[in-house]
């Protein structure tokens, strides 16, 4: 079988050698390939064709040939320095001299550049994560795979146990700690006294860490059992300007801690987010290192291994000594486990996994490629409006172009020059852009979570890094334009004959107005539904009066003396009791009901509530009564919404009084029937509600309040409760300020949208406007005659805006199903009580881009339009 | 003698090249000094050197006439200039000069 050279190899030295008369080596390559595949074998004469190729690559014989090829004078096939000062003097001259346009690509490509800022600092500065450490490198967290049927998790936690045998089996591991991150408590000092978040650890992670003490011994200060270390703000905090060393801590249940170190505040380029350290030991261990907790993935849910191994030779030894753990696992349960080791730099950015939330700062891939996708969104059509223009004006270039091809331009220097044109075009966008950036930057850090963690701040490295985005947006923006002039035949440019050539690629910059049109028109509806669905949510009635009620946790404070204390106050006027907050319902909180003659068991949500609450919130009776307000000795009735009686099939509230349900083992009867009211959030839907009676359960006072002054009333409060003589803190909200609360996101999604919108319409409209000064320039004498023969100016102004018209018409059919399908599905995803998208909706949205695109090109065509033909097509 | 300088491996191509008269294009040169000196060289360092020899004018090529093997290709086949013979024979004449001139006996290690 007759073998033939590697393909590749020559298309890159043919590639490389252009034109270049290089026949005769190609000749001898080959007659090298077939000597030696004859005399060797097939595979030998590959490699040695290769190393021919390359050889020759670098060699002065192609680089002597390649300059002999060029045809013209003033033509290097090297760039020199005095052809590239001549490429930036002539962009120079054409921005300036085209003024206009090049404010518009500027201002496009700087919108739609400046999103991409974020996430590009964004991006590096996540980067640095953990790159502090001494021994970064060498550090490794156990991570665990857990799959039971469909259920299917990546976990950042392993059970705390692996430690130990890791420690005591391999020689590999230089030290190991465990992290417990679910230290939650009050931290008391005399009267002082804060809520303080922390992780229970080993010693050794002081010494595998690079976290400084800024007092204290790191090798003494984990050692005992009550000790505790504060960062410098916890301190402050809680101490004021006194030194806390060897202080002692109160926490209200769990004992007396001794301040043994003060940690150096936290950098803020670390996973770890921590404001005290408490020894592994001091935590509550509630289970004990049998096998069975293995089995269950979220027993051991908020511990954590760390490692840091001697060498990484050690790394694979490490894995299977963890594979066959998890393989001993996986053997006594119905689960799969798998152990894995994740290094410590490759936690952040990192992919996604759960337990990372409450003590840890996550970055994972998906939030960047979801943002990623977005900002390309709105940086491509910036770029698009880019190509568009330069390729409408291609005509004013063509003649440039076809003197620099006769004078002996090779193609690739045409290419590049137009690419070193647009780069400088980029360039100056970037600096635009980083404006913009310093604008958004502090409210996208306030919108995201973690976000006061993020240092956006530009850096040496960080504008190395958007140099070369500004860069690549050149290419990109450029590359069209510049393959259309390298391709010009210097002919037909000389003679002006390129405008039928130039609209060749008329359907392509059509298509990219429409999807430009349709991405502005995507943004506009939503914007619409979404303020739509945030008025709906802001004044929905929830069914019950939720003004002027202060909800206050009891913490452990006994309601009847709460109640005696509370209504001596002169604000309040009525007080009443529940286990949870009415409006804020934890769904999926239920207890089994049967009703007595049905045979089956529902799930019901309820309260528990004592008897002056029903009133108190204004729920509406459909039938029976109230509680009975006669001392409580055990509980007996119950009072349910309409929904129960639909589920349950009871066919009237009437009739449901009376009845007997079986709950908890015990009967209770029906008392009364309230209207439905809205007890969880618009998320989910209302389901069969029962209100029961018993004291031991409430957690929540409600006090109906009338404040003159809301702060003086509050401060009374406060200083009352600490006559109560309960340790924990005075905890109080408006009820209605806590259900809107939970609506805050919808403030971030319309400023998301509103700003993204804002870009996205006004890179097209800029896009449109530079198209149509482009146009009604090139149209001036057509013109003048259509008017000669009496056209209105009104007509021609149609005439000239109608092909933009066409196209937003076309973006609108595209746009209009794909942002129905999305919408609706945003919608109904966010929660079940939503608007829902009208004609109205697209209709309206479809009338805003019509009115602010016409009335963008309007003040262009209607001074084409009405300009005097005799002066028009006088001028040349 | 400054105005021909002659590297020791210029030296080589261009004594080949006269060696193998009619038949001297890439592959036969590299092929017959790899075979004499029995060392491998590169097809880049040949050709760098070839190219520098024809800039100094002291050889010359053209092409051949089309070939049925190498995919039809043409050769480059290279003559050696008077220039190149001038060269050879000054860098033959000085080493003459200095073999005679030798106060040791030089060929005597066979």
């Amino acid at each position: 079988m007759k073998s033939n050279p590697p393909k590749l190899a020559r298309r890159i030295f043919e590639w490389y050698c252009g034109h270049a008369k290089v026949e005769d080596l190609l000749g001898d390559m080959e007659e090298w390939f077939h000597k030696t595949a004859e005399a060797e074998s097939p595979s030998i004469a590959r490699r040695k064709y290769w190393r021919h190729v390359l050889s020759l690559l670098f060699s002065y014989a192609i680089r002597k040939r390649k300059q002999q090829v060029n045809p013209g004078v003033y033509s290097h096939t090297s760039f020199s320095v005095s052809m590239l000062k001549n490429y930036f003097i002539v962009s120079l001259r054409s921005l300036y001299r085209y003024r206009y346009f090049s404010v518009v690509n500027i201002i496009g490509l700087s919108l739609g550049m400046s999103l991409s800022l974020l996430i590009i600092t964004m991006f590096a500065f996540v980067k640095t994560y953990d790159n502090f450490h001494e021994n970064k490198d060498r550090i490794y967290r156990v991570t665990t795979a857990y799959e039971k049927g469909v259920e299917k998790y990546t976990m950042a936690s392993s059970p705390a146990l692996l430690a130990e045998k890791l420690k005591t089996n391999l020689s590999g591991i230089e030290l190991v700690t465990r992290i417990a991150t679910n230290f939650r408590g009050e931290a008391m000092f005399q009267d002082n006294t804060i809520p303080l978040q922390g992780y229970y650890v080993d010693p050794e992670f002081l010494s595998m860490f690079s976290f400084d003490l800024a007092m204290g011994n790191k090798a003494s200060a984990l050692q005992t059992p009550n000790s505790i270390l504060l960062t410098e703000t916890s301190a402050r905090k809680l101490f004021g300007d006194e030194s806390a060393l060897g202080k002692t801590i109160e926490f209200a249940g769990k004992g007396s801690f001794e301040v043994t170190g003060i940690l150096k505040n936290l950098p803020k380029n670390t996973h770890f987010d921590f404001e005290s350290l408490l020894p592994y030991s001091a935590r509550e261990v509630t289970h004990t290192g049998d096998v069975i907790q293995y089995q269950q993935p979220f027993a051991y849910g908020l511990e954590f291994v760390y490692m840091l191994v001697k060498d990484k030779d050690q790394l694979p030894t490490i894995a299977s000594y963890l594979d066959k753990i998890a393989g001993d696992v996986s053997a006594v349960s119905d689960a799969t486990v798998d152990y894995e080791l994740q290094p410590l730099t490759g936690i952040n950015p990192g992919p996604d996994m759960i337990m990372m939330t409450g003590g840890f700062r996550q970055w994972d891939y998906t939030g960047f490629y979801i943002f990623g996708t977005i900002c390309l969104l709105i940086l491509l059509p910036a770029c698009f409006n880019y190509t568009n223009i330069s390729l409408a004006r291609a005509l004013k270039r063509a003649k440039e172009i076809g003197l620099r091809k006769t004078m002996g331009s090779a193609r690739s220097q045409i290419f590049f020059q137009f690419i070193a044109e647009t780069i400088l075009v980029t360039t100056v966008s970037l600096v635009g852009a980083l404006l913009l950036f310093f604008l958004i930057r502090g409210e996208f850090k306030s919108m995201i979570v973690f976000g006061d963690s993020l240092d956006l701040s530009i850096r040496g490295d960080t504008l190395l890094l958007l140099l070369v985005f500004a860069i690549v947006t050149g290419c990109i923006a450029g590359f069209a334009p510049a393959i259309f002039f390298a391709k010009l035949n210097p002919i037909q440019a000389l003679k002006s004959q390129t405008s039928r050539r130039v609209f060749s690629g008329m359907s392509l910059r059509k298509g990219l107005s429409i999807f430009q049109f349709m991405l502005s028109f995507g943004f506009i509806v939503a914007l619409i539904v979404f303020t739509r669905q945030y008025r709906y949510t802001m004044s929905y009635d929830f069914g019950f009066q939720k003004e002027n009620v202060l909800d206050v946790e009891l913490n452990g404070v006994d309601p009847n003396l709460f109640l005696s204390e509370y209504s001596k106050l002169s604000t309040v006027t009525s007080i009443s009791f529940s286990d949870k907050v009415l409006g804020l319902y934890p769904v999926g909180d239920h207890s089994w009901m049967q009703v007595e003659s049905k045979p089956d068991s529902l799930p019901v949500d309820g309260m528990f509530v004592d008897e002056k609450y029903i009133n108190q919130f204004g729920l509406e009776f459909l039938a029976g009564k109230n509680f009975p307000g006669e001392s409580w000795t055990h509980e007996q009735y119950m009072i349910v919404n309409e929904t129960f009686l639909k589920t349950f099939g009871i066919a009237s509230p009437l009739d449901a009084v009376g009845q007997i349900v079986r709950v908890d083992k015990q009967d209770l009867q029906i008392i009364g029937v309230v209207k439905d009211f809205q007890y969880a959030t618009l998320h989910w839907p209302v389901k069969s509600f029962a209100f029961r009676m018993d004291p031991s359960r409430y957690n929540y006072a409600y006090l109906k309040v009338s404040f003159s002054d809301a702060y003086a009333g509050i401060t009374e409060m406060e200083t009352l409760w600490k006559t109560l003589g309960n340790q924990k803190r005075f905890h109080a909200a408006f009820l209605d300020t806590e259900i809107e609360g939970s609506f805050q996101n919808y403030t971030t999604l319309l400023k998301v949208i509103g700003y993204l919108g804002m870009l996205a319409i006004s890179i097209s409209l800029l896009g449109m406007l530079g198209m149509v000064v482009y146009t009604s320039e090139t149209r001036t004498k057509e013109v003048g005659i259509r008017k000669v023969l009496g056209a209105s100016v009104a007509g021609i102004a149609f005439i000239l805006s109608k092909d933009y018209l066409k196209l937003m018409g076309w973006a609108f059919v595209l746009a209009i199903p794909i942002a129905f399908f999305v919408i609706n599905k945003m919608l109904s995803s966010m929660q079940y009580y939503s608007v829902h998208l009208t004609v109205w909706d697209f209709l309206l949205g479809i009338l805003t881009l019509v009115v602010l695109g016409i009335s963008t090109i309007s003040a262009q065509t209607i001074k084409t339009a009405s300009a005097n033909p005799a002066e028009t097509l006088k001028t040349e | 003698m400054a105005v021909y300088y002659l590297g020791e491996f210029e030296e080589l191509v261009l004594l080949t090249v006269a060696f193998l008269g009619d038949e001297a294009y890439g592959v036969s040169i590299q092929q017959d000094i790899e075979t004499r000196c029995k060392r491998t060289i590169s097809i880049g360092a040949l050709h760098s050197t070839i190219t520098r020899l024809e800039e100094k004018g002291y050889l010359k090529s053209w092409m051949g006439g089309a070939t049925t093997q190498r995919g039809g290709r043409r050769k480059r086949y290279f003559e050696v200039t008077q220039a190149g013979k001038k060269a050879v024979t000054e860098s033959k004449q000085l080493r003459d000069e200095l073999w005679s001139l030798s106060k040791i006996k030089l060929a005597a290690i066979k």
